[in-house]
């Protein structure tokens, strides 16, 4: 296992002064279970032997005292064990967000699409099973079935050495089952129901076009032929963890047999008497019982291990060079109220492998491990006056998002990019990004209203002021319609259209009132009939404060609403030379 | 909620299968644990009054084979219920699938998020319904009774007890969840809300450091996720509630039962071998419905997937009468057919409607586009073009008259070749794409329509999944050329094309204008859909569905 698994495992580890209570109650109850019937059984083999009640009354009080704790000690070992889960929960989250701080966004491989978002944050959620369902079962397993077996050898060393062997082949093997099964679930499972999901949701996704074009059966069958392999593969690690389980049920049974031939001479002899023989047969039921919770607990690990091994590929452990660091020793910025001159000279800037395309794919990337990479921006110069609004335009893979992110210190950059004449690279990034504002392509809308989606870009502001601002994106009448700033806009923005959502977001970057503007294809997610108006209402709201615009667009722009327009390709300007054919990108 | 679904086994064959097999299973299991229960029982109290070896031994391997069977029994409950899962998994997304097709344009409450989701993660809960759940709960409803009835035949005092302990288990977890339900429904909402609370600043974290806030996040995802878990534990509280009573009930019996069996020993009421049978049953008998409990979360999953499934089933087939072209009277039929044998062929339209819901969002609309004319529907977004040509190609139910060469189309697609807004493409080359579902048409179809539709790229060039490698623009291209290759193809007589030039210059617009005159002139009739003015200018008629409306 990697050091960086190791180190967020490490993290999911609470302090023993949170673990230990619900390690104690662990015990506890298994404890009292393996008691109970011991008791059980030591109470009804004396009876047989009809003593006066008196001697039996101990039995009794035990009976019941063991089964009224294993209730309760169960119940305060998943109360106690959920609590301290939870709680380390908090330091889980907090540990991988302050990881995650340095890198993001572009040395995250985790991006904003949705599936993988998920997949991410419930992956760091899953690590609080770490001490929930692995460390204190374990735990409270070996001690306790330590203990039983130690008493056990007390009474008969030959049943405790049965005992102790049933059980160490039965984990063993149900332990052995079990990896082996896990390991072709990962290698064919996992990649054939990936296959299955996609073709399901390619199939859904063009279901009006198959059908249009006859072609929706065929699709179906193609889906169904999947299904059957995916089908075949599941019954056959279905039989490996079936096995597991079956090994489990048997070793109880087993244990039990081995155990009492080997008490049998030790009765027979009478060394022993008959109650502690009836306990020596039945007690390896319960510990069987108690025992079953280790291969449990080695799933939960699997599970959790895999989850750990995630996250610390998402989030790798140091800055990658592609990414800036603070310099040690940073300069004063250049002030905030007014628009600083940029000028790029010879600007070359690359993504880090270990992040992924902007949209999760890798189109326009370069492929991680293909070393040596072709930079995104490769020798660009550019300049951008005080108030000027510039056109950035230029085929997928061209550089244009590159060249965002490096403006706003995303990414760091070879060559020389100077604001009012400091080289960024002397300034602290936060400070860079005081000055220069980026809209994202996706622009993340808070689960909150519209008002609390705006104030976090100036908490001073008052509602007056919010309802200005959203009126000159347009969205003056759109805000009094939906009940004014108290309007909700959903999880993950579902109650407001593409265009609002860039809207919105062009305002929240107005508030900040960014002297430098970047505004990174806003009509990617718009319907076409709608992308003309929303970027002129764009450009022209954006520029009414006096400052720099840098537009970057897919489609068609009608050039009257900018100063300029800029054509990358590679990594370069080539408006000078020849100009391709403005190809609009998906 | 229903721990069984009473439609899955009505309409599912592969879950009746199941469930028959899982009862098979059951009784061996059963009849396992009364053979190794009366082996020990027997076993120990011989041995205690002097049993020898030579006796001892039969037993002794009916106590390994009793475990073995047991054990080889779980084995195969493992089997069944895995395979049961596929089956009913396989039916239903066959069944899912093939009820789509009747509304490709998508099932009212069912946007196509849920029904991927439905179809994926959604039916693989049923893996856990099946393999875990079922299984007890058929366990529970066969060998419960076994195992009680056996315990009342060695000892009826004891019997009583277990038949009494037992019932008294659902009433209370009935009664714990019914004094809770309100409070938990309403601490697990807000418990949704706090869980999402991480996933934002995660999702956002890049908007957070455009503006300088990334940094103090850290505090609130501490405060956030405490929170979290002082209000997870309040429910937890009484949630694990019910899991002690079942707790309580079944070790409290044990114990109810142990004292019982010794006390009445010293009187000599009862053998050792009946007092030892009964109790190490007695834990057997609560061990399936614990399990059961246990479970409840994957039934409650696999109950909401397979409820899920059926509801979309039967949304697909109550508005899944075919969608016709309104009522037409024998007479207007006649007239029709005059009307096109008088040569008046291509598409009309007379006063269609169209309705989600409660509203209307196309309105009597009139349009008629001739065999050799184009025509092109104008519009502002959303005024309802594309949702014209889904009522044109029966994707939705519409009201009116929809005719093409005179007779009403009532769904019949067969005339007709279409290409939507975005372009779908799929993974394959890109003659693999425009060939699409007329897979042996002759190859120079191929490439006049590549030529038509202005495809400058090399047709065996392939594309990743979605289409993806092309460009917006070539994407589209590809997607206006597998259109016009259908059409040709099938010597169609209606083209409709949605916004086809969204993403195309001037220049491609006007060569696929003169594209669209071309096509329309060998007879047949063209629909456009487009906010642009080139398109507008190379119709023969402009329908304004703004203005159509009004």
């Amino acid at each position: 296992m990697p050091e960086s698994t190791r180190a967020v495992l490490r993290s999911a580890i609470p302090s023993l002064r949170r673990l230990l209570p619900s390690v104690i109650f662990g015990i506890a109850s298994a404890g009292s279970s393996v008691a109970l019937l011991a008791a059980s059984a030591w109470l009804i083999a004396r009876a047989a032997e009809q003593p006066p009640v008196l001697y039996l009354s101990l039995g009794i009080v035990g009976v019941r005292a063991f089964a009224l704790g294993r209730a309760v000690f169960r119940y305060l070992e998943r109360l106690t064990g959920h609590d301290a889960s939870f709680r380390q929960l908090a330091v889980i989250r907090a540990g991988v967000f302050e990881r995650m701080i340095p890198v993001a966004p572009d040395g995250l491989a985790s991006s904003r699409r949705g599936d993988l978002l998920d997949r991410f944050v419930g992956d760091v959620d899953e690590l609080q099973n770490v001490p929930l369902r692995v460390v204190q079962p374990i735990v409270s397993a070996v001690v306790v079935l330590t203990l039983a077996v130690a008493a056990v050898s007390l009474l008969a060393p030959a049943s405790a050495a049965a005992l102790l062997t049933c059980l160490v082949l039965g984990i063993g093997a149900t332990l052995l089952v079990q990896r082996w099964a896990a390991t072709r679930a990962e290698r064919t499972l996992a990649p054939l129901r990936g296959e299955l999901q996609a073709a399901t949701v390619e199939h859904v996704q063009a279901l009006d076009v198959l059908v249009a074009y006859d072609a929706a059966a065929a699709g179906r069958r193609r889906i169904e032929a999947i299904g059957s392999r995916l089908a075949r593969a599941t019954r056959s690690r279905a039989a490996a963890a079936g096995a597991a389980s079956a090994a489990m049920t048997a070793v109880g049974g087993f244990a039990v047999a081995a155990s009492l031939a080997s008490a049998i001479p030790l009765l027979e002899s009478g060394r022993i008497d008959g109650p502690t023989f009836a306990v020596l047969c039945l007690v390896p039921l319960a510990i069987a019982e108690a025992a079953a919770a280790i291969p449990l607990a080695s799933s939960a690990w699997r599970l959790a291990r895999s989850s750990a091994e995630r996250v610390a590929h998402a989030v790798p452990a140091e800055v990658p060079a592609e990414l800036p660091t603070s310099p040690p020793d940073p300069a004063s910025p250049p002030a905030a109220n007014l628009p600083p001159a940029i000028a790029l000279r010879d600007l070359t800037a690359a993504w880090p492998a270990s992040g992924q395309g902007r949209d999760g794919s890798t189109v326009g990337r370069p492929v991680a491990g293909a070393d040596p990479r072709p930079p995104a921006l490769a020798g660009l110069d550019l300049d951008l006056a005080p108030g000027e609004r510039v056109l950035v335009r230029g085929e997928s893979g061209a550089g244009k998002t590159t060249l965002a992110h490096v403006l706003v210190r995303f990414l760091d950059y070879r060559g020389s990019y100077r604001i009012d004449g400091i080289e960024a690279s002397e300034l602290e990034p936060a400070a860079v990004r005081r000055l220069i504002g980026l809209v994202e392509q996706r622009p993340w809308l808070f689960d909150e209203d519209v008002r609390q989606n705006l104030l976090f870009a100036r908490d001073a502001a008052t509602d007056d002021e919010l309802l200005e601002v959203l009126d000159r994106v347009g969205l003056g009448e759109w805000v009094a319609e939906r009940g004014g700033l108290d309007a909700k806009v959903g999880e993950r923005g579902a109650l407001v259209s593409g265009g609002q959502a860039q809207r919105i977001s062009l305002a929240r970057a107005m508030l900040a009132r960014f002297p430098v503007l970047v505004l990174d294809e806003p009509t990617a997610n718009v319907d076409p009939a709608r992308a003309d108006a929303l970027l002129r209402d764009l450009t022209d709201a954006a520029a009414r404060d006096g400052a720099t615009v840098v537009l970057i667009s897919h489609t068609p722009v009608d050039e009257a609403v900018v100063d300029r327009v800029v054509t990358l390709d590679a990594g370069r300007d080539v408006s000078r030379g020849p100009l391709p054919i403005a190809e609009p990108v998906r | 909620m229903k721990p069984l679904d009473p439609r899955l086994v009505r309409r599912s064959g592969a879950a009746r299968r199941f469930l028959l097999a899982g009862g098979a299973l059951a009784l061996v299991q059963a009849a396992a644990m009364l053979a190794f229960a009366g082996a020990l029982a027997t076993l120990v109290a011989g041995l205690i009054d002097g049993m020898r070896m030579p006796q001892a031994a039969p037993l002794l391997t009916m106590l390994i084979v009793a475990a073995s069977a047991r054990a080889i029994a779980a084995w195969l409950w493992e089997l069944v219920g895995s395979s049961g899962a596929m089956r009913v998994k396989a039916q239903l997304r066959a069944e899912l699938l093939t009820a789509l097709e009747r509304r490709p344009a998508g099932v009212p409450g069912f946007p196509t998020a849920r029904v991927a989701m439905l179809l994926g993660p959604g039916l693989d809960a049923l893996d856990g319904y099946f393999g875990t759940y079922l299984p007890q709960l058929v366990l529970t409803a066969v060998a419960t009774p076994i195992l009680i009835t056996a315990t009342w035949i060695a000892d009826p005092l004891s019997g009583l007890v277990l038949v009494i302990v037992l019932p008294l288990i659902p009433v209370f977890m009935a009664l714990i969840g019914m004094a809770t339900g309100a409070v938990q429904r309403r601490q697990w909402e807000s418990l949704a809300a706090l869980s999402r609370g991480f996933l934002e600043v995660v999702g956002g974290l890049s908007t957070l450091i455009v503006y300088g806030r990334a940094e103090r996040q850290t505090k609130r995802i501490r405060a956030v996720t405490d929170e979290y878990r002082a209000r997870t534990m309040k429910v937890l509280r009484i949630t694990f509630l019910s899991g002690f009573t079942l707790e309580f009930a079944a070790s409290l019996s044990v114990a109810l039962v142990a004292v019982s069996i010794g006390l009445r020993l010293v009187a000599g009421d009862l053998t050792l071998a009946a007092g030892l049978f009964v109790l190490v049953l007695a834990p057997e008998v609560f061990l399936p419905l614990r399990n059961v409990g246990a479970a409840f979360h994957a039934s409650a999953e696999g109950v909401t997937a397979s409820a899920d499934a059926f509801e979309m089933l039967d949304a697909t087939e109550e508005s899944g009468e075919q969608p016709a072209s309104g009522a037409t009277s024998d007479a207007a039929s006649d007239r029709d057919r005059q009307a096109g044998s008088a040569g008046a062929g291509g598409l009309e339209l007379v006063d269609v409607r169209v309705r989600r819901g409660e509203r209307v969002v196309v309105d009597g609309v009139h349009l008629e586009a001739r065999a050799g004319r184009v025509v092109a529907v104008t519009g502002e977004s959303g005024v309802g073009k594309s949702t014209l040509f889904a009522a044109i190609l029966g994707f939705v139910d519409a009201e009116g008259e929809i005719r093409l060469d005179g007779r009403p189309l009532g769904g019949d697609r067969s005339g007709i070749a279409w290409a939507g807004q975005s372009p779908t493409l799929f993974a394959g080359s890109i003659a693999e794409n425009v060939r699409l579902g007329d897979e042996s048409a002759p190859p120079d179809l191929l490439w006049r329509a590549l030529r038509l539709a202005g495809v400058d790229v090399d047709p065996e060039r392939s594309l990743g999944p979605g289409g993806a490698g092309l460009s917006g623009g070539q994407a589209q291209r590809v997607a206006t050329a597998r259109a016009i290759h259908r059409l040709l193809a099938r010597d169609g007589r209606l083209l409709l094309l949605d916004e086809p030039s969204s993403a195309l210059d001037a220049e491609r617009e006007a060569e696929l204008g003169r594209s669209l005159r071309e096509v329309a002139g060998e007879g047949r009739a063209v629909v456009v859909a487009t906010h642009r003015r080139a398109l507008v200018e190379v119709a023969d008629t402009v329908v304004d569905l703004a203005v159509a409306h009004a």
